[in-house]
């Protein structure tokens, strides 16, 4: 711990730290970016996506096999995993959105567990995990590299820091001055009453489950290079940090989802270098988003609704 | 109907149901019986890795049952259950080795003792709705993971961790069973009536003053309040009751596979019991029963009897789960019953029709 | 005897109940006003959902204000809801027993007190039934039964007669003027049936936006001016 405690108080070697600052940044940024899909799909619909991650993850695998297995193009196996996220993320909206829009939100979030165990079933059976079988999904941007303030950055980092503030302002810009926007905001505040007024609510919800679904892909295509392997596994459970952001965002507020992604992926990668509390510092989302839920329950708030059914 | 109050019909009508034996209670108490008996004579004489495989089944639906009474009567969703179970294989191997107890009081201080983090874990969260109570369990369970990688399960080594981690393993002495029940059908038979008593307990609860309770709790929470339950500590018993169940199961597990792994406890487990638990059927204990099958037979029957990939169950699951969710609340527990009710009457109209329509139709 | 005195509530920018004074003095008493008016806000603050800005409540000389909440039906405080509140799960008795085993008596008397709670308000449905598959009358009987059981000191009624067809309002209504006689209880009956008000309330306050325009004897007070001009809009009384 002694060395916690010099990094807080008198600040440490940054020559040592600077890399791992970098390489934070960056998986905060695709922490940053899945939260703010997660969010807008929860704001729109209710909905908060727990196969977020899985359906990234799934995007990989099937970039991983073309790129592997056939003579196309790389940049078709990037844009399919993209496409892919929007697709399947849509698909499951469109349907299974009607049936569950009645319900209870906790309702909604275990439809998507659904959809989560279905793809990691899928995934585990089509393409099986082991040693012999490390996979790896690097992007061309990795392979160039520049010096910062005397580190290494290469250019997936750089998109995933620039696509996660690009797509927080893009995302605030979008629902304040388009009017599909104002009927994102509308549906936020209340579905019927905005139904009734004649906004389609139907394909606006369908939308945000694209647009989310693309986010998610994306995701999937920029994690497997940051952390160099693709692991399913570990990309489906990205969506504990990116929830972990969105909770700190309130589940409401984009830009603190962007900045509690940044934060999450930085307390993540910082610690790396201690021995002391290196094996625990993958639990930075899970105590992050711990606290940030006891602080949104420091009122008590009494529920008049019916509990979920 | 007819609405003029007439005070003697309805005594009668009182002191008919309230006839301790009526025959749906016969029914059930012959249907445990029966049960029971298969369990206990039949099971263990089909072959050794099917009674293995049975003591999982009987660990695992204590869970089930604890998880199941927290949404099925409370409404409260854990996505934390295997990070309780965890913590039950943890502390169950960790007295196990440290201390000479007999082993039923070894179960229930490990079930206390999980009970009591469960609690902790469960105070605070509680305040919170129904959504961010259910993340705030998942990310607790993926924080105990964390921990568990990093310290692993006690070995048999000294020190708070009880870990050794000498290359050379041949010293280490496993988990230690009940000495009445040290061979795998003796300690399959024992886990069997150790489930017994969780269903009793869990029994007793949901027909007793805390079953009410919660059911005023689900139905609507400022009734309850209006009728005078104190929500906190009613949906902080539940909370208690499924941890308390949590840890007993771990102690079980941990005695049952002698070496416990953390490589054998996956974040992603607690998702598909939860799924599992669901499947089964939360209205009913029964459905304990069905989702320790799901969650442990079924893999063994897709893997080493049929020789399908296990994988293919968690897709069963998210399908299965899905439609739960959509279609069916009770799950298979209540559906099950309603489906063959209606097969047979499928099947007896049939019969009618071809031996010239002399069955009465329905 | 309940007293309130000066009582007000003030949410955000709004005032439901604005120095509201009234007894209720024992028996069945009437509270009606129109929609808004404040009345379920008054029966909020005696569950102690709400905390008012001010004033007080004096209920059989115990200030109720200073109770807590869960508190209050131990002490002999009862309520129905506006919304159906029979938990469907459960069997009749079990919907009543519930409500008994959180009111603070002791004794062996359970079952009996909860067959007499059940056989007062005339359900003939077999005990063991489960609520989920009775109809919408035997509900609110439910509902009745569990706000007479476990010696209760004050009955609140929300609105018990809504969506019920009338031959069924007066059944009702026999079986809440019965509960002062029966169990030594204060009933407050909130309803838009003024027929049910008076039948069995005996006195009657009429709220009006937060306000106490009217109380007294039932048949005065719905022939009081002001009462007829704010709540009924029109002369149509009846």
């Amino acid at each position: 711990m002694d060395s916690v405690v010099a990094f807080a108080v008198f600040g440490v070697d940054w020559e040592f730290i600077k890399p791992y600052i970098v390489l934070g940044l960056a998986l905060g940024g695709v922490y940053a970016l899945s939260g703010v899909g997660i969010v807008v799909l929860y704001q729109a619909t209710g909905v908060l996506n727990l196969a977020f991650g899985a359906i990234g993850a799934a995007g990989a695998l099937i970039a991983y096999w073309m790129i592997n297995h056939t003579s196309w193009p790389h940049w078709l196996a990037y844009v399919t995993c993209v496409a892919f996220g929007g697709v399947v993320n849509l698909a499951y909206g469109l349907l299974f959105g009607p049936a569950f829009a009645a319900r209870d939100p906790l309702v909604k979030m275990m439809g998507t567990l659904g959809l989560a165990l279905i793809l990691l079933g899928l995934m585990a059976w089509r393409a099986p995990v082991g040693g012999a079988f490390a996979r790896f999904l690097p992007l061309p941007s990795s392979s160039h590299t520049f010096t910062l303030f005397g580190a290494f950055v290469n250019w997936t980092q750089v998109i995933a820091l620039a696509f996660a503030v690009g797509l927080t302002l893009w995302t605030t810009l979008f629902l304040k001055y388009t009017n599909l926007g104002t009927a994102y905001r509308a549906i936020a505040n209340d579905r019927e009453i905005t139904a009734t007024l004649g906004v389609p609510v139907r394909r606006v919800e369908a939308s945000a489950w694209f647009g989310s679904g693309l986010v998610a892909g994306a995701a999937g295509l920029l994690l497997p290079d940051l952390i160099t392997s693709l692991d399913y596994a570990a990309l489906t459970f990205l969506v504990i940090a990116a929830l972990a952001a969105a909770l700190i965002g309130r589940l409401t507020s984009l830009w603190a989802t962007l900045l509690g992604g940044l934060a999450v992926g930085l307390a993540q990668a910082i610690f790396a270098p201690y021995e002391s509390i290196t094996r625990y510092r993958s639990a930075a989302p899970f105590v992050l988003a711990i606290l940030a839920l006891l602080w949104l329950s420091r009122h008590r708030v009494v529920t008049i609704t019916r509990t979920a059914r | 109907m007819d609405t003029t109050p007439t005070p003697g019909r309805g005594a009668a009508a009182a002191a008919r149901a309230a006839l301790p034996l009526d025959r749906g209670t016969l029914v059930r108490v012959v249907a445990i019986v029966v049960f029971l008996a298969i369990a206990l004579v039949f099971l263990p004489t089909i072959g050794s890795d099917w009674t293995t495989t049975f003591t999982s089944v009987a660990i695992y639906s204590v869970i089930t049952l604890g998880l199941g009474i927290l949404y099925g009567r409370v409404g409260l969703i854990s996505l934390g259950q295997v990070a309780l179970l965890v913590v039950g294989v943890w502390t169950g191997t960790r007295l196990n080795y440290a201390l000479d107890l007999p082993f039923p009081i070894l179960l229930f201080v490990t079930g206390a003792i999980t009970c009591v983090v469960g609690v902790l874990i469960g105070l605070p969260a509680l305040r919170l709705s129904g959504l961010h109570l259910a993340l705030i369990t998942l990310m607790a369970a993926g924080a105990v993971n964390v921990v568990l990688v990093a310290i692993n399960f006690p070995n048999g080594g000294g020190g708070f961790t009880g870990r050794t981690d000498t290359p050379d393993l041949s010293g280490l002495e496993p988990v230690r069973r009940p000495s009445i029940a040290e061979g795998d059908t003796a300690y399959y038979r024992y886990v069997v009536i150790v489930a017994a008593v969780m269903f009793l307990v869990a029994l007793l609860h949901v027909r007793g003053k805390p079953g009410r309770a919660w059911a005023a709790i689900r139905e609507s929470e400022p009734a309850a309040l209006a009728a005078g339950v104190n929500i906190v500590f009613y949906k902080l018993w539940a909370f208690a009751l499924a941890s308390f169940m949590a840890g007993v199961a771990g102690c079980l597990l941990a005695a049952q596979v002698g070496q416990p792994t953390a490589q054998s406890f996956q974040t992603q487990d607690s998702l598909t019991l939860l799924a599992v638990t669901l499947i089964g059927g939360i209205y009913s204990l029964w459905g304990a029963v069905v989702a320790g099958c799901f969650s442990q037979l079924l893999p063994f029957l897709f893997q080493v009897q049929w020789g399908i990939n296990p994988n293919f169950v968690l897709i069963l699951f998210g399908a299965g789960l899905l439609q739960v969710l959509l279609t069916a609340p009770g799950g298979l527990a209540q559906q099950f019953p309603k489906d063959m009710a209606n097969l047979g009457r499928l099947v007896w109209r049939g019969l009618g029709k071809v031996t010239g329509g002399g069955a009465p139709s329905t | 005897m309940i007293e309130v005195e000066r009582l007000t509530v003030r949410f955000s920018g709004v005032t439901p109940i604005d120095g509201m004074s009234v007894t209720f003095p024992g028996g069945t008493c009437g509270l009606i006003g129109p929609n808004g008016a404040g009345k379920t806000t008054f029966f909020n603050v005696l569950s102690g959902f709400v905390k008012p800005a001010s004033g007080s409540i004096r209920a059989f000389g115990e200030d109720l204000l200073k109770m807590a909440d869960y508190r209050r039906a131990r002490w002999g405080l009862r309520r129905t809801f506006q919304t159906e509140q029979a938990i469907e799960q459960l069997s009749v008795f079990d919907n009543v027993a519930m409500i008994y085993e959180h009111s603070g008596v002791k004794g062996a008397g359970r079952r009996s007190e909860v067959e007499a709670a059940i056989e007062f308000v005339g359900l003939e449905t077999p005990p063991r039934r489960s609520v989920g598959g009775l109809g919408a009358r035997e509900r609110r009987l439910v509902e009745v039964a569990r706000a007479v059981v476990g010696r209760p000191r004050v009955v609140l009624l929300d609105e018990p007669a809504a969506g019920l067809p009338e031959e069924e309002t007066e059944h009702l209504s026999s079986v809440i003027k019965a509960i002062p006689e029966r169990f030594g209880a204060l009933v407050v009956l909130v309803d838009h049936d003024m027929s049910l008000v008076q039948a069995c309330c005996e006195t009657t306050a009429v709220l009006d936006f937060g306000k106490l325009i009217a109380s007294g004897p039932t048949a005065e007070v719905l022939r009081d001016e002001l009462v007829i001009r704010a709540y009924l809009g029109t002369e149509e009384v009846l």
